[in-house]
């Protein structure tokens, strides 16, 4: 009697779980068919395009729209592909995330555990600069870049961008350090580190968690950032992302849709791969073992 | 090794006084327990003598140096902390020789201080572990090795035991006073469990509300407490505190209280304190174990006085057995011997050890004498 409950249970949950599994297939083909158009017309001649079909698997398959628009497509005046572009935006996006994520981690290690009278104030205002919308600080931006002999650099565009990730990265390690054991931080004292030994020797090496989290963020933000790159770049500094508008608005005569596409997975790709990489690092329990039994 | 002197420490957070005047003293080698119920200021006492809180006023001296301004680096302590607050990133070993290597030591020196830290302690085999892999004990023995390694003048203890289960906290009870035994070494101890305060402290401070109510050693805080918190904090069962009223009765001073058939008497010592209360009400205080049957009482005492009571409720404790018996108005507790011959529900005869009793002035809490 309970084998033939056990059974009805059975069979029903394998009904739920068959419509579980269809919805979230469903779903899944749902948000791949972009990616899937943009792959199989990234890998077509042009005509094959233009013959009408999007979702058909290309009958000549080819990289020339890659090879295009990685080396010499027509980006603006120039046909140089989007390599140099894709150089400008490593060279923006690595410094600007270290740099913002290293002050992050400084920010929250004195907001939690060096608390000054104020610090929630000083908190509350590098908050604000998660909500203050990019196109206000246009203009006081570019006259300060101005002003500091940085306007139209790289170095221009990697200081707009750690400071508008200050906010973000702070917060992040704030939070993250206000559930580290102040305990750890009053023995180190005990045992005499200073400031900065404390912070590299007790506290950095527990931050793995939260410094991949502000990574991820960071690099994402600053890497598909277009209004900071359309304003503030010059000509020998603008960024992919800017690239790739440019890409897609100076056609000569026809629109190249295959390496269009080519050139949108390439700026994707970065960001794709930060996420591969880094996404599956998920560190848990770092914290287990420094506080009680 | 040093002794410890506080004076006149004042704490404040903003208008919140937390410390409010803190006179200690505790000798070279002395064993200072500070006691009391959460809130009442002393880890933050113990805070202040580590360097980790600044002082608002009042001074703080390790031998003859005053270390109030000093960093807590500087003060020549080592502190165990009631989360142990061991390294997470770091080996057993380095957990240890973290605070050396700071401080610029050799390595081969260090190495030799942990080899004997680790042989005290019975922890060489831990050496190469990581905290996280470590058992309570474990962690405990490894909190107290990174503190022995320093050989500093003070050790602080902040609430150490109290993340342990029963049995592990009583052997690691001894085990500290062991080693306050070996070493010699001047220790400042929090805790809010008493019978840690009892079995580890040449000197008790017990606190309330930022205020030492009384500092003595643990035979004066057990059996001549000044107030009635003290009476009452210190001792497990608490101390029997009954209200009664002073009488005079065949020439000598007596105390009434609510008995089971009308009022029960006992003689009071002859003092002017209790004589000035005369028709007060006062409160009698008598600990447990001065409260017992006529066989298992002290027989040295020669103020024994037997009164039938009437048991309520027995409760067999293995090592001793519990009554709990109406008196004053209250519940009384009695200790027993383990097989005295006792029933619930019935009228007993049972002995007060009057010498042993204590008086409070219900009011104020002070001690009458």
């Amino acid at each position: 009697m309970s084998g033939a409950a056990q059974d009805i249970a059975m069979k029903g949950s394998r009904a739920t779980r068959i419509i579980i599994y269809t919805v979230l297939i469903l779903f899944m083909i749902f948000y791949l068919l972009p990616l899937y158009v943009m792959l199989t017309n990234s890998l077509k001649p042009l005509d094959e395009i233009r013959g009408g079909d999007m979702l058909a698997l290309p009958k000549n398959w080819t990289i020339e729209p890659w090879r295009a628009a990685w080396s010499y497509a027509q980006i603006g005046v120039e046909p140089t592909g989007l390599r140099p572009y894709f150089i400008n935006s490593i060279f923006m996006v690595v410094p600007a995330v270290l740099i913002s994520t290293a002050l992050g981690a400084l920010n929250g290690y004195v907001l939690t555990k060096w608390s000054f009278r104020g610090s929630g104030l000083v908190f509350g205002l590098l908050l604000l600069a998660c909500f203050i919308p990019f196109q206000i600080v246009l203009i006081p931006m570019a006259r300060i870049l101005g002003m500091l002999g940085l306007a139209g650099t790289t170095s221009g565009l990697v200081l707009v961008h750690t400071i508008y990730g200050l906010g973000f990265t702070t917060l992040f390690f704030r939070n993250y350090y206000a559930a580290f054991p102040t305990e750890l931080v009053r023995a180190a004292q005990i045992d005499g580190a200073g400031f900065f030994q404390i912070f590299w020797r007790i506290l950095a090496p527990s931050s793995a968690p939260i410094a991949v989290v502000t990574i991820i963020w960071q690099f994402t933000n600053v890497w598909n950032d277009f209004l900071f790159g359309v304003s503030f770049a010059d000509f020998d500094s603008i960024p992919m992302t800017v690239a790739l508008n440019n890409l897609v608005n100076s056609s000569t005569g026809v629109k190249e849709y295959n390496v269009h596409f080519a050139g949108a997975i390439l700026a994707a790709l970065p960001t794709l791969i930060v996420y591969i990489v880094s996404g599956r690092y998920f560190v848990r329990g770092l914290m287990a073992g420094a506080v009680k039994g | 090794m040093a002794r410890l002197k506080i004076e006149n420490l004042y704490k404040a957070y903003g208008a919140t006084e937390v410390l409010k005047g803190i006179d200690l003293e505790i000798e070279d080698g002395g064993f200072l327990v500070l006691v009391g119920p959460s809130g009442c200021g002393k880890s933050t006492l113990l805070n202040c003598i580590a360097g980790l809180e600044d002082v608002t006023s009042g001074d703080v001296v390790i031998g003859e140096r005053s270390v109030t301004e000093l960093h807590p680096s500087k003060r020549d302590i080592a502190m165990v902390f009631q989360s142990y607050a061991l390294y997470p990133n770091m080996t057993v070993e380095k957990n240890i020789s973290f605070g050396m290597e700071i401080r610029g030591v050799g390595k081969s020196e260090r190495r030799a201080a942990i080899e004997g830290v680790a042989d005290m302690l019975q922890i060489r085999e831990l050496l190469k572990r990581k905290p996280s892999q470590l058992s309570g004990g474990q962690r405990q023995r490894v909190a107290m090795g990174r503190a022995l390694v320093r050989d500093p003048q003070v050790f602080l203890f902040d609430e150490p035991l109290s993340n342990l289960d029963a049995k592990l906290r009583v052997d690691m009870r001894t085990e500290i006073k062991r080693l306050h035994k070996r070493m010699g070494t001047t220790i400042v101890y929090v805790t809010h469990d008493q019978i840690e305060a009892l079995t580890l402290a040449t000197r008790i401070a017990v606190m309330k509300d930022g205020i030492v109510q009384q500092f003595g050693t643990p035979d004066q805080i057990y059996n001549d407490p000044v107030n009635m918190f003290v009476a009452d904090f210190m001792g497990s069962p608490a101390m029997n505190l009954l209200p009664g009223t002073v009488v005079a009765e065949n020439g000598g001073l007596m105390v009434s209280l609510d008995g089971h058939e009308g009022e029960m008497l006992l003689p009071l010592p002859d003092s002017d304190a209790l004589r000035g209360r005369m028709g007060q009400k006062i409160i009698f205080g008598i600990r447990p174990e001065a409260f017992t049957d006529p066989e298992g009482a002290d027989r040295t005492s020669t103020q024994l006085e037997k009164r039938d009571c009437f048991v309520e409720v027995v409760e067999p404790a293995g090592s001793d057995t519990f009554a709990v018996v109406k008196l004053g108005g209250k519940s009384a507790v009695a200790r027993l011997r383990a097989d005295a011959r006792i029933s619930p529900e019935t009228v007993t005869s049972l002995a007060f050890n009057m010498g042993k009793a204590v008086f409070f002035d219900p009011d104020s809490g002070e001690r009458l004498k």
